[in-house]
């Protein structure tokens, strides 16, 4: 095992690494930026070392000033946490050729799944579903139409060196195809210097189902069950909750071992997660892994009593699994609400600043992740998550009784939070009845984002 | 001398199972004596003691310090060492010199420009040559030779 363990991070991440490494007598070096100097889980850290200043690309994103601080403070492994430098393949391969242990999958796996065709390929000769598409390149607009005509519409024009929403139209006949075939290709020329597009079947309305996966160096991959992220807004997750009240148990056995399928496939090792579109037909398909811890792991933890970040640094150190898949049991059922400092109000505009009072809810079945505190003031460098606040309870309905209790009890004066959007999404009727989508957050919300729409409306 | 220092200094102590260690800062004339009580026992718990300079501070425990970076005590000011702190702009290992045996780029009284080398911080195996980007005469060196530095951390005094 890891005698000195360097956390590339910052935030409730970093505090939760922290947590984990004190838990199994690891040493932990935290660095930080000249913002975040004030936070308080540092002092919580065995060693801490200033690495830069506040801006990212100087500090949590510099290999070099966080490989020199693993070295001055002789650390034997490095846990990127999310973000940043997690699913860097040359940050991994840097640590590996320094002889410091990255805490994730190989630089292998990392550029393999990172890259958007060759994880579909991987998918597929795994036998796992992918959405259906051109399987390549569409050079002209004439094979554009002739490939949608096979794969029927709606279409989704993607660039392939895409991102963030750019370069991506979707097409429901043949002349939005062509004018958006085009609309794509200029705007993925302008934002990437690349036009190349491709076409794929849009998924309407899916939910997002994705599968956490642990496995170790010696071939044993196991599933640790399937968290449901379909509350999104702009593909930012806002609520997480396993099970997925949306499968049944077939379709579940199915999507988890599709998603041990495409682990087994890459080579996999260590924590990651396998993401899904579920159709509304009970289809599903894969669309990307994730080679890093998430934001929403604690819903798995909550659920299966499994310490994922201790089974991480298990796994990095060499460890074997110590449980195999009979041995895991599903208790219960777990939401997690991320807290943002975001104006609702206003389009969820950040709202960084200083917390005038932060009283954190409790009781039964709560758990609340976040390193703020009354005084703390949120850098405005760095994204806007206050904590993830979590609750299990043994049924759904309970779980979203505790919640709405939970996000009553919560203090938070200072930032606007996205906490009144959260209570009127677990109010929601549609949510109560499991009966929401990916387009849920922006068909209720969508216009006025802070004021719900009265439709469905339970409280 | 701030709390960074004296929480690395526990670490250090831990690790080598040392009991106590006194520890004097050539910059502010600051002395300070680190006494992890009921050593070598893991839990003990560290406890620093101002021994002189820190106008009667109380013992502190440093995990219910003041944040990382902040000041432990308002530093003694000795009128010959007056001068502007010279911060580290990264993180990784202080050199004074090109090598063991070269003489150091800068020394207490060394006249400097802003394109003047003041030492080299080594990072990731490459050795970056800080250059003092102001005018004056170096008037401490803060950092001894091979320490490791971390970023904003004060190098050197620096008299315009």
């Amino acid at each position: 095992m890891f005698r000195r363990v360097l956390i590339a991070n910052r935030g409730e991440i970093a505090q939760r690494i922290i947590r984990a490494c004190r838990e199994l007598g690891i040493e932990t070096v935290a660095v930080y930026s000249t913002a975040d100097a004030d936070a308080v889980y540092l002092r919580q850290a065995d060693e801490t070392i200033c690495i830069g200043p506040g801006p990212s690309a100087k500090s949590y994103l510099s290999i070099p000033a966080i490989i020199a601080a693993a070295e001055i403070a002789d650390a034997d492994a490095i846990h990127p946490g999310y973000g940043f430098l997690s699913e860097n393949e040359h940050f991994a391969e840097v640590c590996r050729s320094c002889k410091i242990a990255f805490i994730g999958p190989e630089p292998e796996t990392i550029a393999k799944l990172g890259d958007k065709v060759a994880a579909r390929e991987l998918a597929k000769s795994a036998g796992v579903p992918i959405v259906p598409g051109s399987d390549g390149p569409v050079e002209d607009e004439q094979k554009a139409s002739q490939i949608a005509q096979q794969l029927g519409y709606p279409i989704m024009i993607k660039a392939a060196a895409g991102g963030g929403g750019r370069g991506m139209r979707v097409a429901r006949n043949e002349p939005s195809l062509v004018t958006g075939y085009h609309a794509a290709k200029s705007e993925a020329l302008a934002a990437f210097g690349d036009g190349t597009v491709y076409l794929e079947k849009f998924v309407e309305n899916p939910r997002h189902i994705e599968v956490q996966i642990l496995a170790d160096k010696h071939g044993h991959i196991v599933h640790l069950g399937e968290r449901d992220c379909s509350i999104q807004r702009r593909h930012q997750k806002l609520i997480e909750e396993s099970p997925s009240p949306s499968l049944t148990p077939e379709l579940r056995a199915r999507i988890c071992e599709s998603a041990v399928k495409v682990a087994r496939q890459a080579n996999y090792s260590n924590a990651g997660t396998v993401e899904f579109l579920l159709a509304r037909d009970g289809n599903y398909y894969f669309i990307e892994v994730n080679a890093r811890i998430q934001v929403e792991h604690p819903v798995t933890e909550l659920v299966t009593g499994i310490d994922l970040i201790q089974q991480q640094l298990l796994i990095a150190s060499g460890e074997k699994l110590a449980f195999e898949q009979k041995d895991i049991q599903f208790r219960g059922h777990a939401i997690e609400c991320r807290i943002n400092a975001e104006d609702p109000d206003k389009d969820f505009m950040p709202s960084p600043g200083k917390i005038d009072l932060f009283v954190p809810p409790g009781g039964p079945g709560v758990r609340l992740d976040s390193h703020c505190y009354s005084g703390y003031r949120i850098p405005p460098n760095y994204d806007s998550m206050i904590g993830k606040l979590l609750v299990h309870r043994p049924r759904r309905d309970q779980a979203i009784r505790t919640m709405l209790r939970a996000l009553d009890e919560f203090v938070i004066e200072g930032p606007k939070t996205t906490i009144p959007l959260q209570r009127n999404i677990l109010s929601h009727s549609d949510f109560r009845a499991g009966d929401h989508d990916t387009g849920f957050v922006e068909r209720y919300y969508g216009h006025h984002p802070g004021i719900p729409v009265a439709s469905g409306e339970t409280r | 001398m701030d709390l960074k220092l004296i929480q690395r200094l526990i670490a250090m102590m831990k690790r080598a199972g040392v009991a106590e260690l006194d520890v004097e800062d050539p910059a502010t004339g600051l002395k300070v004596r680190v006494v992890r009580e009921g050593a070598p026992g893991p839990s003990s718990a560290p406890v620093v003691h101002l021994l002189q300079g820190g106008g009667g501070a109380p013992p502190m425990h440093p995990g219910y310090a003041a944040a990382p970076g902040a000041p432990l005590a308002a530093p003694v000011n000795e009128p010959a060492q007056q001068g502007t702190p010279f911060q580290s702009p990264m993180v990784g290992t202080f050199y004074r010199a090109n090598g063991p045996d070269a003489e150091p780029f800068a020394s207490v009284g060394t006249r400097v420009g802003p394109d003047t080398t003041l030492c080299i911080i080594e990072a990731m195996k490459v050795m970056n040559e800080i250059k003092a980007e102001t005018s004056g005469e170096v008037v401490a060196v803060l950092v001894e030779n091979g320490e490791p530095v971390e970023f904003g951390q004060p190098l050197f005094l620096i008299k315009s």
